[in-house]
Order: structure tokens, then sequence, then C-alpha cells
């Protein structure tokens, strides 16, 4: 592993040197390193809102009064936009020094040389869950550090479920379980309110399925893992469901986006990432929801492991490789960063964040989510392949086609290979 | 003489006298002056752009690595993908149903501000604000909530015994709804219209009164041929401008073109299929596909123009 | 040539029973008067509705936006959302990001007017080797969707290192890129007429006086018009300002606002629409104040025949 004190002393080592370079007149503009008359400047960007916008001045402020001798020009954009902004960008081949980044882009941009490889600059990963790590690397080459966790769960509404008089549910359920659950509410719910969403198309969910059932979405050679007959079972897991009130019909959770069905009140359960809670309680104005592991067929497999709700990545073009790095390993391993962001991006990932930072309310339900379900976790998976972010999306769009009654399931299971191979065939 | 511009090329006729020849060259000169900062602009900014995607259309790029040649390869496999079709058929009945009603909308109520009565700076902008907001990002909000399950539209039909629910969900009424959404915005072609509506000198409208002309001779005989060259404006920029209809489809649909790709417009598949799938040769095989029907669209209005439309700028 | 009915011009006539405006009495001028504003108040009620809504949404709390709420009506107004509009975004006041639209949108009238009518005037006014040719190409423009051209003319502002400058999105402005301005200004001086032009040949005006004592002052309604748009659309231009801007200090108002909803945050929608609602404001000043100017030009009596 990376030592701290080494790595110290490589940085005011180098600094000095650069120090003693530019006072002999040599222009310090091969942009290696700076000093605190005449710093580097790095450019860092990030997606989110103007409550994120706040929270990463605040961090970069605090990083530039402890680093004096580099300077952070921050810039943002909504998550769409982001990744316009990206692509133009990368092709005009000037992407900024370090970025946020999601898992569902690394490889695309990885894989094609667009991003720095990690491994070359020195960044403390000691306090990392090991089995986290390999989330952020192609190849054995590491392109992204997580800065924060998430995994899946089960929302539910306590006060809704009290209302129809149905139990809490405690988390140790299996599939057939679980859908007898979302029928009863949407059966005492007489159309006012639903079980859930059709869980079966968020991609993760399925993904978590088929680690419970011990196959690998992606094969080490980039190729789908899993078979048509795989994901029929998938999709027939909810078959009954469709129609009922058991599940929110598609038009109606049309009709409510961009809020869910779940923060709308129309819902009592949502099975989704547990970063969510936050927007989820700001949009429904409930008083307390809670968390609880997903369903699994073999209770002593749950499927789960944690994602990185974001990483840090840093341009592979970029002139300040340890100015990057330094930056990166600040906002992963700080505990006064984790202070300011406390669970806004997630559970962090890194344990000396986490012991530095009080959780409180909100904060503290995510948290203590994950530290429940610590046991169960496993490896997280390696990136998704390349094109993953059209799959993702074709994924949810065929379910919804499904749940608008425009295919059947053996339909729906051929339009997503049929597009999966297409994109596996283009990116060959 | 002046001649109207087409879009083909005409020869100029043989100077007949020494005097017309030096203004030729003197109007080649100003023409070319006037024409200046176009001739930059078009050169420096458009040009360039236009033809490298109308080559990027002939390869596989994905923005990272160099792009890869493929030949026709694109334009053929567009004819069998299906969201393309689907994207086509969604964009032709927004077209075709969208456009004469925005158009007609705007043109009675043009003529209905056209007068001198009290009040016409707050019914213009009345009537132009919904163009201000269907450009801002609030659109999706604000016209979902109208269109929802028991929002104003549902309950107002249901007043007449109409009960179709929310059009929002209902893939099979999302397109009545971008199209409302379109005719709503009227106000800007129809601020089009009252300026061209201005220019047509009162004293023609005068001399037909005293003539005993009533208002139907009137609009038949005077305003329609004096507001020709803007009523084919309106609706060539109007069909063009409805062909490429991006930004509150995007915004409507999340990005996504649903429910069930009832609103997957041309240029909303184009963008997904060239920056979220980082496909861009394939996105500009259908922009250029695009270019070339919107473009012999185009030359067919040129064409039927002459029929009925009237310069007075041109010579007689 | 065009062929077309050409307009009626005053005959000696025959004295059939005339139209004496003066005739009219006032009842029915009132009667007329009344049914418009009914009518026309009628229609203003229907088209404003949903910006009643969206003003109404601007004052209530997040929860009661959207979702399955669609109510005017709110016990819990407030002005919350304006003070969290007016906070700003990441240390940049909102008042930078008014003062960063204004600039862009001054730019973009300023150069379009110019650049268009110049422009407008070459084609419909000048006959000059080529005009037909240039005029097609000029259409075509309008003819490409814009999402293919972005990157090329990305690529060749950053080899300009003009990232992160005004320059990109005010450029075009100025070299007549808009060809939606230029047709429109070029069918407005098609339909003046061509007796305009001789008559100030003969007294020895060269184009440029034309242009400028004769076209512009006859062309207001066609220039207020494109003034009004270009604002409008500068206004609102969200791709230009994301795609060129890097440092959040000059960013314009419509990348602020998408910034309040962001699908993998919380959202906050009634900020939003508070924001919005305060960026339509200018604009619609701009256009009650700028609409008056599309009156009658000047007549033309005296120049026919």
């Amino acid at each position: 592993m990376i030592d701290r004190r080494k790595f110290l002393t490589t940085v005011a080592l180098g600094t000095a040197s650069a120090a003693f370079l530019s006072a002999c007149g040599q222009s310090s503009s091969s942009g290696q390193a700076g000093t605190a008359d005449k710093p580097v400047t790095i450019t860092y960007t990030w997606w989110g809102n103007d409550d994120r916008a706040e929270r990463t001045r605040k961090a970069i402020a605090l990083f530039e009064s402890k680093n004096p001798d580099i300077k952070v020009n921050g810039n943002f954009s909504d998550f769409a936009g982001y990744w316009q902004k990206r692509a133009t960008e990368a092709a005009g081949g000037g992407l900024p020094d370090v970025m946020q980044w999601d898992l569902s882009y690394l490889r695309d941009y990885g894989q094609r040389n667009q991003l720095l490889d990690l491994g070359t600059v020195k960044i403390n990963t000691d306090a990392f869950e090991k089995s986290l790590l390999p989330s952020g690397q192609i190849r054995g080459k590491t392109y992204g550090i997580p800065t924060s966790t998430n995994a899946f769960a089960v929302y539910y509404d306590p006060a809704k479920l009290a209302s129809l008089g149905i139990a809490e549910p405690d988390g140790s359920w299996n599939y057939k379980e679980f859908n007898a659950f979302l029928a009863e509410v949407g059966a005492k719910g007489n159309g006012t309110l639903f079980g859930g969403t059709d869980y079966t198309g968020i991609w993760w969910n399925f993904n978590i399925w088929l680690r419970q059932n011990n196959i690998k979405a992606f094969t080490d050679e980039g190729k789908l893992g899993f078979s048509k007959d795989d994901l029929k079972k998938w999709w027939n897991l909810t078959a009954d469901l469709r129609g009922t009130g058991a599940i929110v019909g598609e038009d109606k959770a049309t009709q409510l986006l961009p809020k869910s069905p779940f923060g709308s009140n129309v819902t009592a359960t949502e099975v989704t990432w547990d970063n969510f809670m936050a927007g989820y309680l700001a949009d429904s104005g409930a008083k307390e929801l809670k968390l609880v592991p997903v369903p699994s067929d073999d209770q002593d497999n749950l499927g789960l492991f944690l994602k990185p709700s974001m990483l840090m990545v840093a341009s592979a073009k970029t002139k300040y490789k340890d100015a990057a790095a330094r930056f990166i390993d600040f906002m992963v391993n700080d505990p006064e960063v984790g202070q300011i962001f406390k669970t806004s991006r997630g559970v962090p990932a890194s344990k000396t964040q986490r012991d530095g930072t009080t959780f409180e309310g909100t904060d503290k339900l995510v948290v203590d989510y994950e530290k429940s379900i610590e046991k169960y976790l496993k490896d997280a998976p390696e990136p998704p392949i390349v094109g993953f972010g059209t799959l993702e999306s074709t994924f949810k769009r065929v379910t919804q086609d499904l749940n608008y009654g425009k295919l059947t399931v053996d339909g729906a299971v051929d339009a997503w290979f049929k597009e999966a191979d297409d994109l596996i065939k283009q990116n060959a | 003489m002046t001649q109207s511009p087409t879009l083909s090329r005409r020869t100029a006729s043989a100077p007949s006298q020494p005097r017309k020849s030096r203004r030729r060259g003197a109007d080649a000169r100003a023409g070319y002056t006037f024409l200046l900062p176009w001739l930059l602009g078009f050169i420096a900014l458009t040009v360039g752009p236009m033809i490298s995607s109308l080559y990027l259309s002939f390869t596989n790029y994905n923005l990272f690595d160099a792009p890869k040649w493929i030949g026709f390869d694109n334009y053929t496999t567009l004819f069998q993908d299906e969201r393309f079709l689907q994207s086509v058929g969604v964009t032709l009945q927004y077209v075709v149903f969208g456009t004469p009603l925005k158009l007609a909308a705007a043109l009675a109520i043009a003529m209905l501000l056209n007068s001198k009565r009290k009040g016409q700076g707050f019914y213009r902008s009345a009537f132009y604000a919904p163009s201000l907001i269907g450009a801002s990002v609030s659109i999706a909000i604000v016209w979902k909530a109208m269109f929802g399950d028991s929002g104003p539209v549902d309950q107002g039909l249901s007043f007449f015994g109409i009960n179709l629910g929310g059009w929002v969900g209902n893939p099979n009424m999302t397109m009545g709804m971008m199209i409302l959404l379109t005719v709503w915005q009227f106000g800007a072609p129809m601020v089009i219209f009252l300026a061209g509506l201005k220019q047509i000198p009162t004293d023609l409208y005068e001399a037909a009164s005293m003539d005993g002309a009533g208002p139907v001779r009137k609009f038949m005989n005077i305003t329609w041929p004096m507001l020709s060259p803007v009523i084919f404006f309106n609706l060539l920029m109007e069909t063009i401008h409805a062909f490429q209809i991006f930004a509150s489809a995007y915004i409507i649909s999340n990005g996504e073109g649903g429910p069930a790709g009832s609103t997957l417009f041309y240029t909303l598949y184009l963008y997904l299929r060239g920056f979220s799938d980082f496909r861009m040769g394939y996105a500009s095989a259908m922009a250029w596909l695009l270019v070339i029907v919107v473009g012999i669209i185009t030359l067919i209005f040129f064409k039927t123009s002459k029929s009925w439309v009237h310069y007075s700028g041109d010579a007689k | 040539m065009t062929t077309t009915a050409t307009p009626v011009t005053p005959t000696s006539s025959s004295p059939a029973p005339a139209y004496n405006p003066k005739s009219e009495s006032t009842t029915a001028k009132r009667i007329k008067s009344a049914i418009f504003h009914i009518i026309a108040l009628a229609l203003v009620a229907m088209v404003l509705y949903p910006a009643l809504w969206m003003i109404t949404s601007a004052f209530k709390p997040n929860s009661e936006i959207g979702g399955a709420n669609n109510a005017l009506w709110s016990n819990n107004f407030s002005f919350d959302n304006f003070a969290t509009a007016m906070e700003g975004i990441g240390g940049v006041s909102t008042l930078t990001f008014f003062t960063n639209s204004l600039i862009l949108a001054v730019g973009a009238v300023v150069g379009t007017v110019l650049s268009a009518s110049i422009s407008a005037y070459a084609f419909a006014r000048i006959n000059f080797p080529g005009r037909g040719l240039f005029f097609g190409m000029m259409i075509a423009t309008l003819l490409l969707p814009f999402h293919v051209v972005i990157i090329p003319q990305y690529i060749v502002f950053q080899q300009l290192g003009l990232v992160d400058t005004y320059v990109p999105l005010l450029i075009g402005k100025f070299l007549a890129a808009d060809a939606f301005f230029v047709f429109l200004m070029v069918q407005f001086m098609r339909g003046l007429p061509a007796e305009l032009d001789e008559a100030a040949r003969i007294d020895g005006a060269g184009h440029v006086r034309i242009f400028g004592s004769i076209m512009l002052p006859l062309m207001k309604p066609a220039l207020i018009s494109t003034s009004i748009f270009s604002f409008i659309w500068s206004w609102n231009d969200f791709l230009g300002p994301l795609l060129y801007l890097n440092t959040p200090e000059k960013y314009p108002l419509p990348l602020a606002l998408r910034l309040f909803v962001d699908q993998t945050q919380s959202s906050d929608y009634g900020a939003m629409i508070a924001m919005s609602v305060l960026a339509l404001l200018p604009v619609l000043v701009f256009f009650l104040v700028f609409q008056r100017y599309i009156v009658e030009g000047v007549s033309t009596q005296g120049l026919k025949g």
C-alpha cells in the first residue's frame, strides 16, 4: 500500500525542487508542481444541485487552505448536461483535471484512454473496504476511487402500513413473500395506495438476483454472462402482480415524473439505492421512512454489495497529475470533508472519513442500514461493460413497455437481447 | 431589374445599355460587401462543421477514437431500426397536425389584435407569454400538471362527459398533449403576423372601403396577398422547426421519449444515439437524412410559392 | 416572376351605397368593443391558466408541487422558494446570473439586428452574381439539427482557445449565423415596393443610402420582431453556455435554473419555478415595452402609379 510518510516526503521534495528550479530562472510552466507564490491551478467539475454546490465550495476552500500551492477551479452542472459536456470535451481532447464520475460511464471513458490510471499517482486507499475497490478498476488498472457507497434496499413508510393494518416487514423475505406483501398493500390500499413499482425494471435489482443465483452479469471478455431464460425468469417474477394494485400502473407513474411514486405518497414501498433517503423524505413530507434488505430465496446469499455512488477520476491528459492526486485523496479521505458532505453523496467509502463524521437523522438511518448488511456484503462487480448506460436505459424502457402491455415477457426478452447483442458487437 | 431570389442559379441577361453594366459591377461589389459578415460566419463557423458531420455520417464514431469509415452502413441500418421508424412516425404526426393548427391560431388572433382598440399591449403580451414559458425548463412540471389525472384538462373534459383520465401517462394521448403544447405557443408566429399586418399600407384598405368592399373582399384582395410573404415565412419556418423539435420533447419526457416511445421525436432519438450511446456516426446519418427530407419539402414550398406569394418589392 | 392577384387599386367607381364609417352609431361601436373584449379575455384566460398555475406554484412548498398535486390553491403559501432562488448557487449570486444573461442577450440583439439586416438587404435588394446560390445555402443551414455540429464547432473554438469566454456564444450573432432572422428580414423587405428604391436611385442614392434611409425606417416591425426573438432565444439558451462556459461566475440563468432540479438528489422544484418566474419577468417587460413599436410603417401614398 502507499506509505503516507513517503508520500508526504516526495511531495515536499517535489515542491522544494520546483521552487529551486523556478528560483534559478527556469520556467516552471512544465506544470508539474507549484508553490504558495505560484500555485498550480487544476479544474474540478461535478454534477449536483445547489446544496451540493455549496458543500463542494466549502470542501474546496478547505483544501486550498491546507494546500496553498494548489488552486482549484470548480464548476458544476446538472446530471444530464454533465455528460453532454464531458462527451464534447473528450471529443475535443480537453477534459477537466479532476472529475466526479458515475460508475455507468467508467468503462466507456476508462477503456478508451480518457481517464488517468490512478495507480501511477499516490492516493491512499488503506481505509477502504477491500471489496469495494474492484468497482473502480478495469483490467487491473484503477481508473476511479469511490467517494461514497450505496447499497440496495427496500424502503417502506411505516405510517402508511400502520394505517392499512399491515405489519412492518423485517427484511428476511423471499420473493414469494415480498410479492404477497405488495399484493396485500394493493388489496387494502383500494386504488389510492399501491404496493410498489415494478421492481423487475431496475437493472441493478436484476444484477442482485443474478448474484443470488451465483450468475455473473458480464464475462471478463465483456459479453453477457446470463441467458435469455434467466431474464425471462426474472421478468416473470412480477407477472402476477402487473395490472393489480400491487404495482402502481405505468401511466400513473409516468404522470408523477420527475417525482417517484414513493416520494409522491402513491406507493408504500420502493426498491432502490439507500442514498435516495433524503430525497424521499423531502418529496413525500413523511415523518419517517425505514430500510430493510431486499428479498432473496437464499437467506445466506442476499447478493448485496456496496456500489460506489460516485467516484473521483482524473483526465488522462492532465498536466498536474500530483495536484490532481492530492485533491482526490483529500476529497475521499479527509474527515472534515466527511463532515461537510455527510451522506449527501452516499455513505463515505473511507473509514477515516466515516469515523470523523457525526451522523444524525437521515444520515444515520442510511449509515446504520449499511452497517446492518455488512455481513452479507460480497465483492462489488467490476465496472459494467462499455455502453452500459444504453443497456440500463433499455432495460427500464422495455419493462415499461411490458407494463403498458405493448410486449409480452418473451417479446421483452428478445427486444432487450437484440439491443444488447447489437451494442456488444458495436463495441467489440 | 431586380429578380426574386430562387434556389437555382439564374443566368444574368445580357446588358443592353452601358449604364446597366456599370451598375451591375457596382451591384456585385455592393452585394458582396453587404454579405461579408454572413460569408465570414458561413465559412468559419458553419461550412466546416456541416461538412465534417456529413463525413461522420459515413463512419463509426464514438467520440473518443478516430472515426472508422463504414460507407453507407449507418443509412441502411437506419431503415431496419424500429425505434428510428417509430421516431419518424411520431415526428410526422406532430408536423402534419401541429403546424397548421398553430399557424391558423396565430393568424386568427393576429388579425383580431390588429386594431386600434384599447389594451393591445396587454393582449399581445398575454398571448405571447406561453412562448416564453414554453422555452423554460419549468414547462415540464407546468404542462404535466395541466394534463395529469384530475388535472384542469381532465376536469374540463369530464364536465362535457369525456372521461379520458390523465394524458401524460397514456401513450395514446401524449401526442395530443405535445401538439397542444406547440399550438399553445402560437404567440411567436402571431407576433410576426402582426408585424406583417402592420406593414400593409392602410391607404389600400381605405381605397377599398370607398369602393364598397366588405371585410371578406378586403381580406381576400388586400390582406392575404400583402401578407403572403410573411405567411410563407411562418409556414416554412414552423414546418422546419416542427421537424426539429427537441427541447420540449426532451424536458417533458425526461430525456427518454416515453411513455412507450410515444414522444420519441426524431432529433431526440438522434441525440440519444449520439450522446448517450456514443454513436455519433449514426446520429450524423440521421441528421443528414433529415436535411435531405426537409430540404426536399423546402424546395417544394419555394417552387409552389410562386403561385400564391406576392412580393411588392419585385419589379412587375 | 410572381403571378398573383395584385391588390385592389382605387378606380373611379360608380356611386354604390358606400360604407361610411362615420354613420356607425356609438352604441354599435360599444357593443362591438364589448364583444371583442369578452372574446379576447376568454381566450386569455384559457391561454394563461398554465401560467397562473406556475405562478401560484412558486409560492407553494415543495411537497405540494407536482406529483399527484395540481391544485391552484394551497394553505401554505410563502416566499420561501423565492428566498432560496435569490440565494444563488455555489457562492454565485442570482444577480450575477441575471447580469450575465443580460449581457449575452443584449449582445445577441445588437449583433443579430445589424448583421441580419444588412445580409437581408443584399439578398432582397441587390442583384449580384451568386445571390441565388448563397440564398439557397443560407436556407440550407436551417435544415441541419444542431446536435451534429456542436462537436466540430466546439473543437474549432477550443483550438482557438476561446472556451470559457462569451465569444463562441456571441460571434455567430454578429455574423448573421441565424438564418431565421435573415430570412425573416428578406421576406419583409420583399414586401416593400421596388418603386421606393427606384425613386431613391434616380435621386442619386447608392445602396448604403437606400438601406439606411429608406429600408430600415420602413422595417421597424421586422426589426422589433427580430430584437424580441433574439433577446428571448439568447435569454433561454442553455446548450451554448453549458458547453462553452466553465466558470460558474459566468453562467447565465438557464444553467442555474437546471441546477435546482438534479435527478440524483432531492430536487427543489419550488425554487426552480420561483427562479423561472423571476427569469420570465425581464423578458416579459422587454416584450411589453418593445411590442408597441410594431406599428404601421410610413404611409407609401403618393409613390404609386
